[in-house]
């Protein structure tokens, strides 16, 4: 009889061991979006989150602006200071737009790569294991939202739309590791018009810095320039902010480099969000799209 | 109404969990510094397998892990597994240990501990995180266990009674 028992006990282990490895095996493979039950499942929680996320956030606003008052006098300070290049830049703005706008009435070409709708909403819940750090919003795909569009806060990019439902969406953040998480990115150069390319992959927990690789081995890349989206993987508008190259060294075989990013926007204090309707393709793309079609129509 | 308590006290806190991470911890002092990870659902759940029944502690484990999985992390498995599983080896010890409120705010330290390291070990496998062990067990396992010390401490005693009170009220 004993036995028995220890059969039993070893056959049920064996079976949710087979069920457990399955089931993460279903979920770490890349889909569109979370299957029905999963987003309805997520939408009530969501739901949940929003009722209480309401008088959290009130009373962590107000303690927030209790310190904001400790610090009034020291930013006025340094906000003065900044006035009086932001009506030299604000000039110089305008100008560019309304240069920008000409030329592409002349140049007959209205939308482009770094045209975006933005989608305004609020994070009512993280992920409380910190492993997969991925961010609850409220707003879902009644609004629009679909899977991979970028989300950025007014300091850059944070991430990127995991799964949408109806009312509530995940947001995968930049500092989350995941294979599948890799944004095209460009290095801007302001002395030179080159441009160097490379891709956002990985995220260094410990210097909680991002890594952009596959940069060509001969590109010079410098401290402190800036890194933006490229736009080219299709996904993301393009320009839009990521950070600062803090660090460069060569990759694992020497054939491409690495550069370590400080990330423009706080990956930890989150409370506002944008997400990116994107609203024109790559015209390339397009075209090679349209020719397929016709290819197929013939 | 008795009967709604239960699961109502269940998801409030598995919602304040994400609501805890999202807006309490002021950034200048955990933040980037330190992982605090908030499990007082776990705390909750293994109480419940302690005081309550151990019957209802793995059904609730089971339950909440999935929701876990399914709404937080996206990835089916990892606390679907490690939830009931804690869950069973604390009743396990406690068949072995004195009944006393420290005894068994302990145990459920220790549940908390083997929590953090399954799921450390599953996101290593899984190729989620490359986080060393050292780095692990400081800046993220050993605030956890201070932070969730904290609250077994505080909520030993009300959650001990209303799980004894439950039970008396399924036995009537």
């Amino acid at each position: 009889m004993p036995q028995f028992f220890l059969n039993k006990r070893l056959i049920i282990l064996l079976v949710s061991i087979i069920i457990l490895v399955s089931l993460i095996g279903f979920s770490l493979r890349e889909r569109e979006n979370v299957t029905w039950p999963e987003q309805f499942l997520k939408d009530m929680t969501g739901w949940v989150q929003n009722i209480v996320a309401g008088p959290t956030q009130y009373i962590a606003g107000f303690f927030e602006n209790v310190q904001d008052l400790q610090n009034t006098y020291t930013e006025n300070k340094e906000l003065k200071s900044r006035l009086d290049d932001l009506a030299f830049l604000e000039a110089e703005v305008q100008l560019l737009q309304k240069d920008n706008a000409e030329l592409r009435e002349i140049l007959d070409k209205e939308e482009s790569l770094s045209q975006y709708e933005p989608v305004q909403a609020t994070v009512v819940g993280r992920n409380p294991d910190r492993w997969h750090e991925m961010l609850t919003i409220n707003k879902g795909s009644r609004d629009g939202i679909e899977p991979n569009m970028a989300v950025i806060t007014s300091n850059g990019l944070i991430g990127k739309v995991k799964s949408a439902q109806t009312f509530t969406s995940t947001v995968q953040l930049l500092s989350s590791m995941d294979p599948t998480n890799r944004i095209s990115a460009v290095v801007q150069d302001a002395d030179k018009d080159t441009e160097i390319f490379g891709l956002i992959e990985g995220y260094d927990e410990k210097r909680k810095l991002l890594m952009l690789t596959k940069i060509p081995y001969d590109a010079k890349v410098e401290k402190d320039q800036m890194v933006t989206t490229s736009g080219y993987g299709g996904v993301f508008p393009k320009g839009l902010p990521i950070g600062k190259v803090v660090e460069v060294t060569p990759a694992e075989y020497g054939l491409t480099q690495t550069a370590y990013i400080e990330p423009g926007a706080d990956l930890y204090d989150i409370q506002h969000v944008m997400v990116t309707k994107i609203s024109s393709m790559n015209p390339e793309i397009q075209k090679e799209l349209q020719k397929g079609e016709e290819e197929e129509d013939n | 109404m008795r009967k709604f308590i239960l699961p109502l006290l269940f998801i409030l806190l598995f919602v304040i969990e994400s609501t805890f991470v999202q807006m309490v911890p002021p950034k200048e002092y955990f933040g980037n510094e330190r992982f605090l990870i908030p499990h007082f659902l776990m705390i909750a759940i293994l109480f419940l397998t302690i005081y309550g029944s151990k019957k209802y502690g793995l059904l609730y484990a089971f339950i909440f892990g999935l929701l876990f999985d399914i709404v937080y992390t996206e990835i089916i498995g990892i606390y679907l597994c490690l939830f009931p599983l804690i869950a069973y080896i604390t009743s396990q010890l406690m068949r072995i240990l004195q009944n006393n409120i420290i005894v068994t705010s302990l145990v459920v330290l220790f549940g908390i501990g083997v929590l953090e390291f399954g799921a450390y070990g599953m996101n290593i496998i899984i190729n989620r995180t490359a986080m060393p062990l050292a780095d692990f067990t400081l800046i993220r396992l050993i605030p956890t266990l201070i932070l969730n010390l904290i609250v077994i401490i505080a909520g030993v005693y009300p959650l001990k009674r209303h799980f004894e009170k439950f039970i008396e009220s399924l036995s009537e």
